[in-house]
């Protein structure tokens, strides 16, 4: 999920004002979620950040209607249709109809739109849900930021909701960590390295991540294991598995998976036996962790953890490896 | 192969727990390999009356740091501070090659760092 905040700062550089179209209605499908936003600078040269669909005509259709509402000046839903001989044309399984709401906003002075945005986003990051409502009156749109999502369902307001990251706790600084602690953040999760070593794990090789953590990593990981947290063990290291997993399999974790062959994570399942841990809390342990691809590199393993990662969020059946 | 009484210590550490009142702990740690151990002390009269540790570390660190808190208990500060590499490595009734010896002597590191933080604090 494209960090919005980060979009907008890179178009400040080189962008004054822009057409901001966010997906508001999709009939037929849709590759992208609703609130998937594309901007369009100015002229021909104008830059393209985002996405409102997987590409082709659709965002081509959608970058003319921004270019035409920012010489007008003026905001509007529209409706892009693709119908079945051209989606067959496109590869698509069948016709769609995409809403957008296309608005000019401003980059070089405070924007009311982006205004909202950034205050919602903000109260995220800052561990609160909050609501952007939006509602297209004319030709003027008018926005506002709310704690709570409207009372009553309501076609005239479109509401996206921004809530607080979720959290991936990453133990062990290796290799893997590193490709996983990049990807991870690129897909939305907030991401907290822990480590016992403090060459390792340094801001260097984790310039992504969100915390970094070093000391017991058993102690260090204990206030990120909160309700629906994600936890991977990519240390290869029972010093470090076996304290955690004691505690983080006993917990409400989203997702708890180690890194190791299938002979090791057995060797690991049964010390945790021993130690008193129930069947069901060992099988909810995902050894040996990520979507069986067959990579080897350190980015390899890390893309078949983070596809694993989405499964999960996702709550496909693949999540569970054979 | 390590010896029984490395695994039995490793499997069931004694004195693995923190202390309630400790009068001095230190934490140490090896730089490359990640081992951890804290050592929590509670010296009352110049005696070694609690000893306790946790620690994320390998089955040589936690059977040595299981052991040493066992033998210190009862010693004055002073004798748990004589205590050396060699009598960790000795506990161990086992050979450990030369780059496994740092993981025997890391919990040691933690007491004598405990001890002179009681020294200094008292």
């Amino acid at each position: 999920m494209p960090d919005l905040l980060e979009q907008l700062q890179s178009l400040r550089a080189t962008e004054r004002r822009v057409a901001m179209a966010t997906l508001v209605g999709a009939r037929g499908g849709s590759p992208r979620p609703l609130g998937a936003k594309l901007f369009v600078g100015e002229g021909e040269g104008g830059r393209l950040v985002g996405s409102v669909s997987i590409g082709g005509c659709v965002d081509a259709r959608v970058v003319e209607h921004g270019e035409r509402l920012l010489r007008e000046d003026r905001a509007e839903r529209v409706t892009v249709v693709v119908d079945d001989t051209e989606a067959l044309e496109l590869g698509l399984a069948c016709g769609a109809e995409f809403d957008m709401l296309i608005e000019p906003v401003r980059l070089d002075v405070a924007d009311a739109a982006i205004s909202a945005y950034e205050r919602a986003i903000l109260a995220a990051r800052g561990g609160r849900t909050a609501f952007v409502v939006t509602r297209l009156e004319g030709s003027r749109v008018l926005r506002d930021v709310r704690d709570e999502p409207q009372g009553a369902p309501d076609d005239s307001a479109f509401v996206e909701r921004f809530a607080p990251p979720e959290t991936l706790v990453l133990v062990g600084a290796s290799d893997v960590g590193a490709a996983l602690a990049r990807l991870a953040r690129t897909l939305g999760f907030r991401v907290v390295v822990v480590d016992g070593r403090d060459r390792y794990a340094t801001r260097e090789r984790f310039a992504s991540a969100d915390e970094i953590r070093v000391g017991m990593p058993s102690d260090v990981v204990r206030p990120f294991l909160t309700d629906g947290a994600y936890l991977v063990l990519a240390s290869h290291e029972y010093k470090y598995e076996l304290p955690i997993l004691r505690d983080a399999l006993r917990r409400p974790l989203r997702f708890v998976g180690m890194l190791a062959g299938r002979k090791r994570a057995a060797s690991v399942r049964g010390l945790l036996s021993e130690d008193g841990l129930s069947d069901d809390e060992i099988a909810r342990l995902h050894a040996p962790i990520g979507l069986d691809i067959g990579g080897r590199e350190p980015e390899e393993i890390a893309l078949s953890i983070a596809a694993q990662l989405i499964a999960v969020r996702e709550g496909k059946p693949i999540a569970r490896r054979a | 192969m390590y010896s029984g009484i490395v695994l039995e210590h490793f499997r069931r550490p004694r004195n693995h727990r923190a202390l309630e009142a400790p009068t001095a702990a230190h934490e140490a740690n090896n730089p490359l390999c990640g081992d951890r151990v804290r050592v929590e002390i509670r010296v009352e009269d110049g005696v070694v009356r609690e000893a306790a540790f946790t620690a994320n570390a390998c089955a040589v660190c936690t059977a040595s740091a299981s052991m040493l808190t066992e033998r210190v208990i009862g010693l004055s500060a002073q004798d748990a501070a004589r205590l050396g590499g060699d009598d960790a490595l000795a506990a161990l009734e086992t050979p450990l090659p030369a780059a496994r010896v740092a993981c025997a002597t890391l919990p040691l590191r933690a007491l004598h760092g405990a001890l002179a933080q009681r020294s200094v604090t008292v």
